[in-house]
């Protein structure tokens, strides 16, 4: 087991470092860099940056330099635990990411438990009750969620929460709390906005989740092990949760490993309609700015998320389901 | 269809109240008789009680003796409360600079935008034919740390900021005239001089406007004619050595000197820098909430002698997106908004007036919200170069086009149709007539124009045929998404109106970067643009005629070249284009009455051979639907919307107040 654990982890090394090459890449695609991104932003207000100035401002920001110089600098700075400082922001990129990684977290972990909350019951009842009126409910509402686009939805619920509501629109605190240090009233505002964004956020993967489930469910109820276990003469509830149940859950630990990066980095589109304060939004404007270490931060964090999360999951399906073997990976 | 009804809707609502929404022309004004001055001094009670506890010098003590006196629109107001509005990240900087910073300028307009009134300076003083000009400062007038403001802190400026290389590559335009740089000297401590190689009678002008030379708001660039010495010499290698200071700049994780020292002199990311301003950064611009404070020491008085602002904080919070800024605005979030507010929108701003307790205004700009420049200068296919440098083509297209459809679409009617000249009222228009030169919709005169320069073949689907043998004429208009206006969408309208005059318009949208890439190397054909703030043709003339090679819409950038490098580098203008620039320059020598001649000459110019053409403008398209709270005070009905006016800027928003 630590052996194959520390094989994993060395792999996972390799593929961090080759993420940060790619994270490094990518940003540089796109023509022009941050110099030129804010010399159109200046134009478009009236203002006018001359070629010296801009060529004075590449020099400033290190601009200039070849790729793989700016790169190695860069990677000293991130083995350090600095990773640079954000040109759009003009702060450090940990304090830019900091302040918004941990409402990222709760609004994120939020929508995920109320995702596995909606989906487990919902998932096995369907499965167990197949065909029902119960299950056709589930299936119908399941599939507009995953049919709706969640930032529709996000626009929708902004519009009627407005109109009938009268509820704040967008972000995660009311003004007055926006800055406030934290207390105990403003926790409970945060709580007051969390819902909203967490049902949004959650639906469309409750919906897929309760299909998994189900799919995954009605496999297992026909197998003879349940039979088995039903003719031992154990209560229905105990048959259903102790075995298949069990069983049917290994898709929900595979996908951790795509949910630990979904949640530092919350969904882009649905926190930019719905103005959440989190990493989302920043990584898109830092893409349009080229700010290239907050980007790069951001995606290599996303990219060792999900190392870790694919590493996390691995681990437990071995644990969660004997019949995975070692040897096998 | 949801769209034409949504128009429809729209149309209806604004027809019955277009002629509440746009009222009179008003705002405060600045007080320079003496004998009108208050005569004590009041300020606001959290500041009396800071003087009763001994940590703050007294009221007169911190204004001085010479008080900048601000007669407020309608009454004098009551201190108090928190201006709450909108922002959307570290580049919206002007939305501060326009609502809070005084505005900080030496000299300022009047409510009108067209003449120029003393504001942080007592005065002007020309001399020497235009020379030279003294600028008086005001008595005992104090930085927000309470050190004296004086003629030191303009030649620190200039001396150790603007002449040094490092902090300003580029010496500035408006520091110069025909190319020959000025200086600027003291006389004694309440008296500057600037002085010029030759008469630069537009000074007043160039300082008043949102110019290099105005203010602190230019301090992120190391400009703005005036700074903090006492503050800034520690961030200087003159002062404290470069040794020090790239390790105090390392240590302060800068990459640089002169980025920490850029970082050090903005007004709206460094909450200790000194300040002139009504109000003061407390929470910088990068952080999700920009938050400003009334500064103490406060120059700015009213009628009565109360110390301005009224309004204690003024509150910006961050909105990821504008539909969410628009939507908060709707909601009666922000108390005063104008800035990023959607003029298509318009509709459910007044639908949701009373549910908000607020009012909708419209505040019409002097200029044209949407212009199309032609690139004169393009080159990569000599065929559409030789027709964009054709002027019965230019004026054809521009008859090719509809604006009564696209101004009853995109601008719910508000806008007026017409050429590029500013509004009838601006001194330099030439004269009514030039509004609707080639500037109406008339396809019949359009195609035979079209026929005649040599444009005659069409092929099976009506669309002109390139004259040398290479099929379709197709033209390409480069467009930014995202903006004030949707040019995107209005050019995707003109594309189906030349279709009546066969010319095939192709429309692009790019991303901001790419376009300014295409625009230096000359790859642009034409542009869709405003022309906001040409309305002062000389302090801002970019959209006029190609004056900088870096715009986001260029006419011209060889021509640019050549006029900025004085004629040694790019091309040599075509003939008209040529004595238009020679106008323009000419102007800032001359005396305010042989100016305005030449302003209307550069119009009609302008006019006569569509350089550029206009489409509709006068209207609110840019920041001119402005949402305010009903119990907010001094609110004019209409104001004059302009960059140069820092609109809200020239309404004072130091004298806005909470009625309760």
């Amino acid at each position: 087991m630590l052996a194959y654990i520390g094989r994993r982890a060395l792999l996972a090394v390799f593929t961090v470092w080759a993420i940060s090459v790619l994270s490094f890449a990518i940003i540089q695609l796109p023509p022009g860099d941050y110099v030129t991104s804010y010399i159109a932003q200046m134009a478009s207000m009236g203002s006018v940056v001359s070629d010296e100035e801009a060529q004075a401002l590449r020099i400033q920001y290190g601009l200039g330099q070849p790729y793989y110089v700016q790169y190695l600098k860069w990677m000293k700075l991130v083995v350090q635990g600095d990773f640079g400082f954000s040109m759009e922001w003009r702060r450090p990129v940990t304090e830019v990411i900091g302040d918004r990684l941990w409402l990222t977290v709760v609004v994120s972990v939020a929508a995920l438990l109320l995702t596995w909350a909606l989906a487990l019951p919902i998932g096995i009842y369907s499965a167990v009750r197949q065909y029902s009126v119960g299950d056709y409910v589930a299936t119908f509402i399941g599939f507009i969620g995953l049919a709706v686009p969640n930032f529709l939805l996000a626009l929708v619920i902004l519009y009627f929460g407005f109109t009938l509501f009268n509820a704040h629109v967008g972000g995660l605190f009311s003004t007055e709390f926006q800055d406030a240090p934290w207390s105990a009233a403003r926790v409970w505002d945060l709580a007051k906005h969390l819902p909203v964004p967490a049902l949004i956020l959650g639906l469309a993967g409750t919906a897929q989740q309760i299909r998994i489930m189900r799919a995954n469910l009605l496999d297992e109820l026909r197998k003879p092990y349940v039979v088995t276990a039903r003719s031992k003469g154990l209560t229905e509830a105990r048959v259903i949760l102790k075995y298949p149940v069990r069983v049917a859950l290994n898709p929900f630990a595979s996908t951790i490993g795509y949910t630990l990066p979904y949640i530092v980095s919350g969904s882009i589109i649905v926190s930019l309609v719905l103005s959440l304060p989190t990493v989302g939004p920043l990584l898109l404007r830092a893409l349009i700015s080229q700010d290239m270490f907050l980007a790069g931060t951001i995606v290599l964090l996303l990219g060792v998320m999900t190392v870790i999360g694919t590493l996390v999951s691995d681990i437990l399906l071995v644990w969660i389901d004997p019949r995975i073997r070692l040897e096998d990976t | 269809m949801a769209v034409a009804l949504t128009v429809v809707v729209a149309a209806a609502a604004l027809a019955q109240s277009k002629s509440t929404l746009i009222g009179k022309l008003e705002g405060p004004e600045v007080v320079t008789d003496p004998a009108k001055f208050p005569k004590t001094l009041k300020e606001a009670p959290q500041l009396a009680e800071l003087v009763r506890a001994g940590k703050l010098p007294p009221v007169a003590e911190r204004i001085g003796q010479d008080p900048l006196v601000i007669k407020p629109l309608k009454e004098i107001g009551k201190y108090g409360g928190t201006w709450r509005a909108g922002f959307t990240g570290p580049a919206d900087f002007w939305n501060g600079f326009r609502c809070c910073s005084g505005p900080d300028h030496l000299m300022f307009w009047d409510y009108t935008g067209d003449k120029v009134v003393p504001n942080l300076a007592k005065g002007l003083e020309m001399q020497d034919g235009g020379r030279a000009w003294l600028v008086h400062l005001r008595r005992g007038m104090k930085w927000s740390d309470g050190k004296p403001f004086t003629a030191d802190d303009f030649v620190f400026w200039f001396e150790d900021i603007y002449r040094n290389k490092d902090l300003v590559p580029t010496p500035s335009a408006v520091l110069a005239i025909n190319g020959k740089q000025g200086v600027i000297e003291k006389v004694d401590t309440l008296t500057v001089r600037y002085k010029f190689p030759e008469p630069y009678y537009m000074l007043p002008d160039v300082l008043a406007g949102s110019t290099e030379l105005a203010g602190q708001m230019w301090g992120y660039r190391a400009l703005g004619g005036f700074a903090p010495a006492h503050y800034l010499k520690q961030f200087l290698p003159k002062y404290v050595g470069q040794a020090e200071l790239d390790k105090k700049a390392k240590d302060a994780k800068f990459d640089s000197w002169v980025r920490m020292f850029l970082e050090k002199n903005d007004w709206a990311r460094n909450p200790d820098l000194p300040v002139l301003s009504p109000w003061k950064t407390v929470t910088p611009i990068n952080t999700p909430t920009w938050a400003l404070e009334r500064n103490p020491y406060s120059v700015f008085v009213d009628t009565a002698g109360n110390q301005l602002p009224y309004i204690d904080k003024v509150v910006l919070t961050l909105a990821e997106n504008l539909e969410v800024l628009n939507l908060r605005a709707i909601a009666g979030e922000y108390d005063y908004a104008s800035r990023h507010v959607d003029l298509g929108k318009l509709p459910v701003f007044i639908e949701n007036q009373q549910r908000g307790n607020y009012k909708v205004y419209l505040d019409p700009g002097d200029y044209c919200d949407l212009i199309i420049k032609f690139n004169l200068n393009y080159d990569a296919d000599p065929e559409i170069a030789k027709w964009f440098n054709t002027a019965d083509f230019r004026r054809a297209l521009s008859l090719g086009i509809d604006r009564d459809q696209i101004n009853e679409t995109f601008w719910l009617g508000t806008g007026t149709p017409g050429s590029v000249v500013p509004t009838d009222t601006n001194k330099y228009n030439p004269g009514p007539q030039y509004r609707k030169m080639w500037a109406t919709l008339d396809v019949k005169k359009a195609n035979e124009m079209l026929d005649k320069v040599g444009l005659a073949k069409k092929d099976a689907e009506g669309y002109r045929l390139r004259s040398d043998g290479k099929g379709r004429l197709r033209i390409e208009i480069m467009t930014l998404g995202g903006q004030f206006v949707q040019y995107t969408q209005i050019s995707e309208m003109i594309r189906e109106q030349w279709k009546k005059i066969g010319i095939d318009l192709q429309v692009q949208e790019v991303e901001r970067s790419l376009a300014l890439k295409r625009t230096a190397a000359n790859e642009q054909q034409l542009g869709a643009w405003n022309n906001d703030g040409s309305e002062h043709l000389f302090t801002f003339p970019l959209h006029v005629f190609p004056f900088e090679v870096d715009a986001v819409a260029s006419s011209g950038p060889l021509y640019a070249k050549w006029f900025q490098s004085g004629g040694t580098q790019g091309k040599e203008p075509e003939p008209k284009m040529k004595e238009l620039m020679e106008k323009w320059k000419r102007a800032f020598g001359v005396p305010e009455k042989e100016r305005i001649q030449l302003g209307k000459d550069i119009w009609r110019i302008a006019v006569e051979e569509v350089y550029i053409i206009g489409v509709v403008g006068q209207g609110p398209a840019a920041m001119g639907v402005r949402v305010v709270k009903n119990n907010m005070g001094n609110i004019p009905s209409r104001q004059y919307n302009s960059p140069d006016g820092k609109t809200p800027g020239v309404s004072r928003p130091a004298t806005f107040f909470w009625k309760n």
